[in-house]
């Protein structure tokens, strides 16, 4: 294959050649690389499980361990942490080396990370099933693994700016922009969201410093963010890297990618509190959080313009390249949750999705649709470099793409209807103004949705089984070519 | 728009000039202009929305919005105050109650006998009662309040454990209802157990050891076992003290339905009998819901089963 790199006349600096040292640390890319697949198999296999639990109750077994309640935070971390957070330490490390040709600063530290983040993941994990919890959603992880998740994100910040200051281009690339803002307002949210005080310091117990509706603000401004900054800006860096890498064309908009970059930090902020509509939060603090994500939907489509209209001219290539289909359908799913949301922040829509299926199903459109579909895309664009070989078999690639997308659009639907059904039912009145159903009947109403959400779950999760086995005959392939060459006494696999 | 790679240098547009990577470049398109004036559109309409509602926080205070909600409060005074949740829950409860006060009179004014006959009236405590009901009630007797067996009485047979007069009714939903049996394990044999649970067996037409019913049946009646004290001399029940009539074919505490044998059926009703029953408990709901509505629930149950 042509490798692009092999092609740039920075691909092997001539001295780090004569050292033998590789001109970039691509063993840490790998490592990352395969810990997203093995997170996304572990994390949604889980989301299966739980999704069966609630359609099916008795699957609980009464085992403590597994009941909804503690299987729930170990779904959502895996997939959000272990998956999406590998996902973002692979590329993030494989476009900051490329783009600033500098090797990233400390190999030390960079396989620090790689095992202090999975440390965090695991440990999270097995303490959500022995019952450890803070109940804050997507910050269960009780004080000491806050504490150790802290020192690796500062490692990691510590690498990826140290990496940027050795840049040897004068322009830092947009995607590189949007990693930055994730790694910063990572560590914020996660420091202000995880202030507490334990009980002891041989206790995993911990109370927040904040209380009453101070401390459910805190949650959602967290919360929030995470989704702003964590599975939406970073994962912008993702698209903004490989979308015109595969096109194999510019970026549309230089100007568009500054405006909407700037517009989005700068709104995400104040929006938290649109999870907490009509609750005991002050009504100010709530219309505050409806129309800045109202400002909020351009900015956020500002992202998915600059990416479908990067492929603008090369429109045929969604015909012949699966890599490229999951790229688009990943933009097309962004700007279409982009849209849901400020429409659900609405004051008079909120009333009838919060607390409803609608919401998992929107959160699942960005989380299934967006996220994972840009990682499918661009770990196939990414793992064939890296194991300077090509692709085991596109067409794998191709069921990939629409087990995937089935998968999605059952499950978007089943929570749309059984959402809408719920908040529907909830508000009902009969013609005496009494509520005319009780919330178990709501329940019975659901049932089906609940069956069909989970059979969008075996879907997805079917995908991604194909995507490791292709990938694992893609590594194989790479390495027995590696292998021939060295035999062949050429030195073709020792680059890139 | 639709540039083609190969035309890069002849386009319009030009590239920011900064390549990355070897081959990452920009091109330095404006904004587009329907992506702007979206933008603009939102900004407007947030506008909008603060004019409205409560927004913008100064010092202590902040900006009310122009719209108002008026409403009564607790104190029975008419209150007009800018829009807030709070008010607005207020308001809806007043509508709410505004619409239904003069039914609710009305039920309160009328003897229960008379209700039926007003096909109105009896619609709203139907529609009122089954809401109540299924926000209330139905966690345990469930919903449609046929019950559990085992645990909660089938509301919707002909089967009073209390009585089904509405008197009764009423005063098992106010003050509740506390079920009880002795555990009679500790006080008699096993074999004499088996002899009363085929005796009791045979009061519902189940298929017994003729000898054991026998032998029940002298037991049921005699001060050993002291059934007859609470179950009555004809095994009918006594609704004063909640203990069910045993002939009637209807189960609460033996899980009978659930076994197809006769076999199966008496050690169901053995083990009601070795155990004992103490779990029976209606709780009081007289400090939870107001009478009226007690009222209602309990024309509503009444007529789920055809009350006495």
């Amino acid at each position: 294959m042509s490798s692009v790199a092999a092609a740039s006349p920075y691909a092997l600096g001539a001295d780090r050649a004569a050292a033998g040292v590789e001109e970039y640390n691509f063993d840490i890319v790998k490592k990352f690389t395969i810990m997203t697949l093995v997170w996304a198999v572990v994390g949604m296999s889980v989301g299966v499980y739980i999704a069966s639990e609630l359609a099916w109750p008795f699957l609980n077994f009464d085992i403590p361990y597994i009941e909804f309640g503690r299987f729930r935070p170990v779904h959502t971390t895996s997939v959000i942490l272990g998956f999406g957070g590998s996902a973002l330490f692979a590329t993030s490390y494989y476009i900051v080396q490329r783009t600033c040709q500098a090797r990233l600063i400390s190999d030390f530290a960079a396989s620090f990370t790689f095992w202090g983040w999975q440390a965090c993941v695991v440990l999270a994990d097995a303490s959500y099933m022995m019952g450890h919890t803070t109940s804050r959603e997507y910050a269960e992880m009780e004080w000491p693994l806050a504490l150790l998740i802290l020192v690796v994100w500062v490692v990691y910040m510590n690498l990826f700016i140290g990496t940027i200051m050795r840049r040897k281009q004068p322009h830092i690339y947009v995607a590189n922009w949007f990693y930055l803002a994730f790694i910063l307002a990572v560590a914020i949210l996660h420091v202000f969201n995880h202030l507490a005080i334990p009980v002891s310091m041989f206790s995993m117990k911990s109370y927040s410093l904040f209380s009453g509706v101070q401390d459910a603000m805190t949650q959602w401004w967290y919360g929030h963010n995470m989704v702003g900054f964590y599975l939406t800006a970073a994962f912008l860096g993702m698209m903004y890297y490989f979308v015109p890498k595969q096109a194999g064309r510019p970026i549309y908009s230089y100007r568009l990618s500054i405006v909407h970059f700037w517009a989005l930090s700068f709104m995400y902020m104040w929006v938290g509190a649109h999870h907490l509509h009509w609750t005991a939060l002050p009504d100010w603090t709530s219309t505050l959080a409806a129309t800045f994500s109202i400002l909020l939907l351009m900015p956020s489509w500002g992202g998915m313009i600059n990416g479908i209209m990067t492929l603008s001219g090369a429109w045929d290539k969604l015909r012949t390249d699966p890599v490229m289909r999951f790229m688009i359908v990943a933009l097309s799913f962004y700007g279409m949750s982009t849209f849901e949301g400020p429409m659900m922040a609405l004051k008079e829509v909120n009333a009838l999705s919060h607390y409803t299926n609608w919401t998992v199903g929107h959160v699942h459109s960005g989380a299934l649709g967006w996220v994972a579909m840009i990682t499918f895309g661009s770990l196939y664009h990414l793992i064939p470099k890296l194991w300077n070989t090509r692709l085991y078999s596109v067409r794998l690639a191709a069921i990939h793409f629409w087990l995937a997308t089935i998968g999605i659009l059952l499950y978007i639907v089943a929570m749309w209807i059984s959402g809408i059904t719920q908040g529907l039912m909830w508000r009902a009145y009969d013609q005496f103004g009494n509520l005319q159903y009780s919330f178990i009947e709501s329940v019975a109403a659901i049932h089906p949705f609940y069956v069909m959400r989970m059979i969008g779950g075996v879907f997805f999760l079917s995908g991604v089984l194909v995507m490791v086995f292709n990938v694992t005959m893609t590594i194989l392939q790479g390495k027995r070519e590696e292998r021939q060459a060295l035999a062949a006494g050429g030195l073709a696999g020792a680059n890139v | 728009m639709s540039q083609n790679p190969s035309q890069q240098g002849q386009q319009a547009v030009q590239t920011t000039g900064h390549v990355w990577d070897g081959d990452l470049q920009e091109f330095n398109n404006p904004l587009p202009t329907w992506w702007v004036y979206t933008f603009f559109a939102t900004i407007v309409f947030s506008i909008g929305y603060w004019l409205i509602y409560p927004a913008w926080p100064i010092g202590n205070t902040y900006t009310r919005g122009f719209d108002t909600i008026t409403y009564v409060d607790k104190a029975g005074q008419k209150v007009t105050s800018h829009w807030n949740t709070r008010a607005l829950l207020m308001e809806d409860m007043n509508k709410a109650a505004a619409f239904q006060k003069p039914f609710f009179d009305k039920v309160l004014a009328t003897p229960y006998e008379q209700i039926a006959k007003d096909p109105e009236l009896e619609n709203f405590v139907m529609a009122t009662g089954h809401s109540l009901f299924e926000n209330n009630c139905a966690s345990c007797h469930q919903t449609g309040a046929q019950g559990l067996v085992g645990h909660y009485p089938n509301l919707t047979d002909d089967d009073w454990l209390y009585g089904g007069r509405y008197a009764q009714i009423n005063y098992t939903i106010t003050d509740g209802r506390h079920g009880y049996m002795p555990t009679f394990g500790e006080v008699l044999e096993p074999a004499q157990i088996d002899d009363l649970a085929n005796y009791v067996a045979s009061l519902s037409g189940i298929h017994a050891d003729p000898a054991k019913v026998a032998a029940g049946r002298q037991l049921f009646h005699s001060d050993t076992a002291g059934c007859f004290y609470c179950h009555g001399e004809q095994a009918t029940g006594r609704h004063v003290i909640g203990a069910p009539n045993l002939t009637d074919q209807i189960w609460l505490w033996a899980d009978v339905p659930a076994h197809h044998t006769a076999q199966g059926k008496i050690e169901a009703i053995r083990k009601v009998i070795y155990n004992g029953v103490n779990k029976g408990v209606m709780p009081a709901w007289g400090d939870r819901l107001s009478p009226v509505d007690i009222k209602v629930l309990t024309f509503y149950v009444h007529n789920l089963g055809g009350g006495q």
